[in-house]
């Protein structure tokens, strides 16, 4: 079996993915690195190939959808292991079927495309509110997230929407990558947090919310379990209002 | 009194509305802040696992009426307080740039009068959304008895309007509510609803043309503090759907804070009948369902050990089994087991390839529930003899596999995993 390796960027994933529909063997792809874990398999770098990659982009939207174009960006976005072969299985029945292929939802090729891209889309609604910034001396917010998937950039076009008017930070700490948005310009980087000053404030703020989100519940109606189901632990790390 | 006591009291005595909801409105503009999204945002859930997507608050509890259900009585003597509307526009634009939530709830006791209290509350959401730019999302509630001048203000500023009910008739409100009639509640309601359905013809021609509470009207009612039937309420809703053309009706199960010798004496709060309530008003909206088709004079009321889809089904063999590769998608939302989103997807796959009983489950069908309800391709799974006993005996077994029978209890309900949702889905 062959393996093309790209480099973690969405372009190499597409040259991957394009290699790999060409080839008439049964292939895999995967991220770099992949070859250590000494797979039994052939591994070729598939490097960067701009054409390449605008042809499997154009093969996905003209025999699927932009439909199927989503769910091809959702599901490598979900780092899940095996996502990128199961995008190549998905995309070659795209190319066999046609637009219909987005139907057979009772397909595992397809069920395993729509559920990562479902899976994405679904975290990436949740953190819309978990976000929680707070002001730094520079008046800048600040927010720190922890995602199970990488939904960085879809969760910027919302603040922007609604924060257009401040300076903001999101900040992926599982990823070391940070969107930056600066006098209404936007740049990803990664970012040292250590020594960022919080406002004087600031505190107080958090502590009227903390207070409210403690008074809002009904005694009578504690219910733990389903808190948990809502909130799942993993993120409570960065609610201010679970913070003790 | 510091603003951190004032928010305690006032979040305390709001946390019985049981509305969250954000949804509904895309207000958002250059230069302001704040957006309003479609679907609306949960931001937390509270320790009783209620969503928070507001910031929910009393702007007083003080209050001139001495309602026997009500936690702000004249004659409770706990602590009041009230926000200026300064404060109140302040803390919802702190906490709205740190993203805590997604904009103000703001309801009120009677300060002074009706028309008083509506003024400060007007004036609060006035200064957010003038002084402040916000454009983010405002419930507003409608203070009955208010001049009709300020309660036509409510719909300007605000995205979503509400007048609570409460109590499901004029017999329960005139013995538990002396300050109230049905009039009081039903008279804002159904002006607003006027309002609203002449903006959204408007704004159908003049696109320009200012949206009048875009996302709507809801209310409230409570459940378990008086003798209303659950036929009688969702009696209520449906009307209120049809006729006042509301967006919600929230059911709160009646929660005792204060003894009065007018009120039952209720040990816990009724969550389960509450849960059943939310499912039946689910079936109205998105279901096809009518009210006499769920509830009729001999059975007045909800099956607490069965949800109310699964009941009627039961009560309506002759329609079943459903072949879900041809019966129509209002036929396939009526089988126990399949939800909106399922039906959906049975709609789209059977365009693709014919369905089997295997293909069902992929597509997210719970079939322990739907196996005895449906034919795939002619094969049936479900029960030799079918029979209303037989079914419900077999559902049975699946809730309780160790014979246990817990149906009015927590058990139950954690194991719907659904206690205190106000979504009921199905």
């Amino acid at each position: 079996m062959k393996t093309y390796l790209y480099d973690g960027s969405f372009e190499s994933f597409l040259t991957a993915l394009s290699r790999a529909l060409g080839s008439a063997e049964t292939c895999a792809i995967a991220k770099e690195g992949a070859e250590e874990a000494g797979l039994f398999s052939e591994f070729m770098n598939s490097g960067t190939d701009p054409l390449r990659a605008a042809a499997a982009r154009e093969l996905v939207e003209r025999r699927g959808s932009a439909e199927s174009w989503q769910h091809v960006r959702f599901a490598l976005l979900s780092e899940v292991a095996g996502a990128e072969t199961g995008i190549l299985e998905y995309v070659k029945l795209l190319a066999a079927k046609g637009p219909g292929a987005d139907n057979m939802l009772a397909d595992d090729r397809v069920r395993k495309v729509h559920r990562l891209s479902a899976s994405v889309g679904w975290e990436a609604h949740m953190f819309k509110g978990f976000v929680r910034f707070k002001e730094l001396a520079d008046k800048t917010l600040y927010s720190r997230i922890e995602p199970d998937h990488n939904i960085l950039a879809l969760l910027v076009p919302h603040f922007r929407a609604r924060l257009g008017t401040f300076n903001w930070v999101i900040h992926d700490a599982k990823r070391d990558n940070a969107a930056l948005y600066f006098k209404a310009r936007l740049v990803y980087a990664p970012l040292d947090s250590a020594r960022l000053l919080e406002d004087a404030k600031e505190a107080e703020v958090r502590e009227l919310w903390q207070h409210f989100f403690k008074t809002i519940a009904i005694k009578e109606r504690i219910n733990p379990k389903l808190q948990r189901q809502n909130v799942p632990l993993k993120y409570r790390k960065n609610l201010t209002e679970f913070e003790t | 009194m510091d603003l951190d006591k004032k928010l305690e009291i006032l979040a305390d005595s709001a946390k019985y509305d049981a509305s969250c909801a954000s949804s509904g409105s895309d207000r958002g503009g250059a230069g302001g802040t704040g957006a309003a999204h479609m679907s609306g945002v949960c931001h937390s859930w509270a320790a009783d696992g209620r969503c928070i997507s507001l910031l929910k608050i009393l702007m007083t509890n003080e209050c001139v009426y001495d309602c026997a259900y009500c936690v702000n009585r004249r004659s409770n003597d706990s602590p009041k307080a009230i926000l200026t509307p300064d404060e109140i526009a302040g803390l919802t634009f702190e906490f709205y740039k740190r993203n805590y939530i997604e904009g103000l709830f703001l309801s009120s006791g009677i300060t002074v009068s009706p028309d008083r209290t509506m003024e400060l509350m007007l004036e609060a959401v006035r200064k957010l959304r003038e002084q402040f730019r916000f454009n983010g999302y405002v419930h507003m509630k409608v203070i009955p008895g208010a001049d009709r001048s300020l309660i036509d203000q409510a719909g300007l500023w605000a995205d979503r309007v509400s007048v609570n009910i409460e109590l499901p008739s004029d017999k329960s409100l005139r013995l538990l509510a002396p300050g109230k009639t049905k009039a009081t509640v039903l008279t804002p309601m159904s002006r607003l609803a006027g309002r609203i359905s002449a903006s959204k013809d408007e704004r159908r021609s003049i696109k320009s043309s200012p949206a009048y509470a875009p996302a709507g009207q809801s209310t409230q009612l409570i459940i378990g503090a008086t003798p209303e039937t659950d036929r009688e309420i969702i009696k209520l809703s449906e009307a209120l759907y049809d006729k006042m053309r509301l967006k919600r009706v929230y059911y709160s199960a009646f929660v005792p804070i204060m003894k009065d010798s007018r009120l039952p004496a209720l040990i816990n709060p009724p969550l389960l009948r509450e849960h059943r309530l939310y499912q039946a008003d689910w079936l109205l909206r998105f279901y096809g369902f009518t009210a006499d088709e769920l509830l009729d004079e001999k059975h007045p009321t909800l099956d607490l050990s069965f949800d109310p889809k699964t009941v009627w089904a039961i009560n309506n063999l002759h329609l079943f089994p459903l072949e879900v590769n041809k019966a129509p998608y209002e036929e396939i939302l009526r089988v126990p087991g399949i939800g909106v989103t399922s039906a959906k997807r049975i709609l789209r796959a059977r365009r693709a390839a014919p369905l089997s009983l295997d293909d069902l489950k992929k597509l997210g069908v719970v079939m322990k529930r739907a196996v005895y309800f449906v034919t795939a391709g002619g094969k049936y799974a479900g029960l030799k003899k079918e029979s209303e006993e037989a079914i419900k005996i077999k559902l049975l077994e699946h809730k309780n596999p160790n014979g246990q029978l817990d149906l009015f209890g927590e058990k139950e309900l954690m194991k719907e995993g659904l206690a205190g949702t106000v979504s009921g889905q199905l």
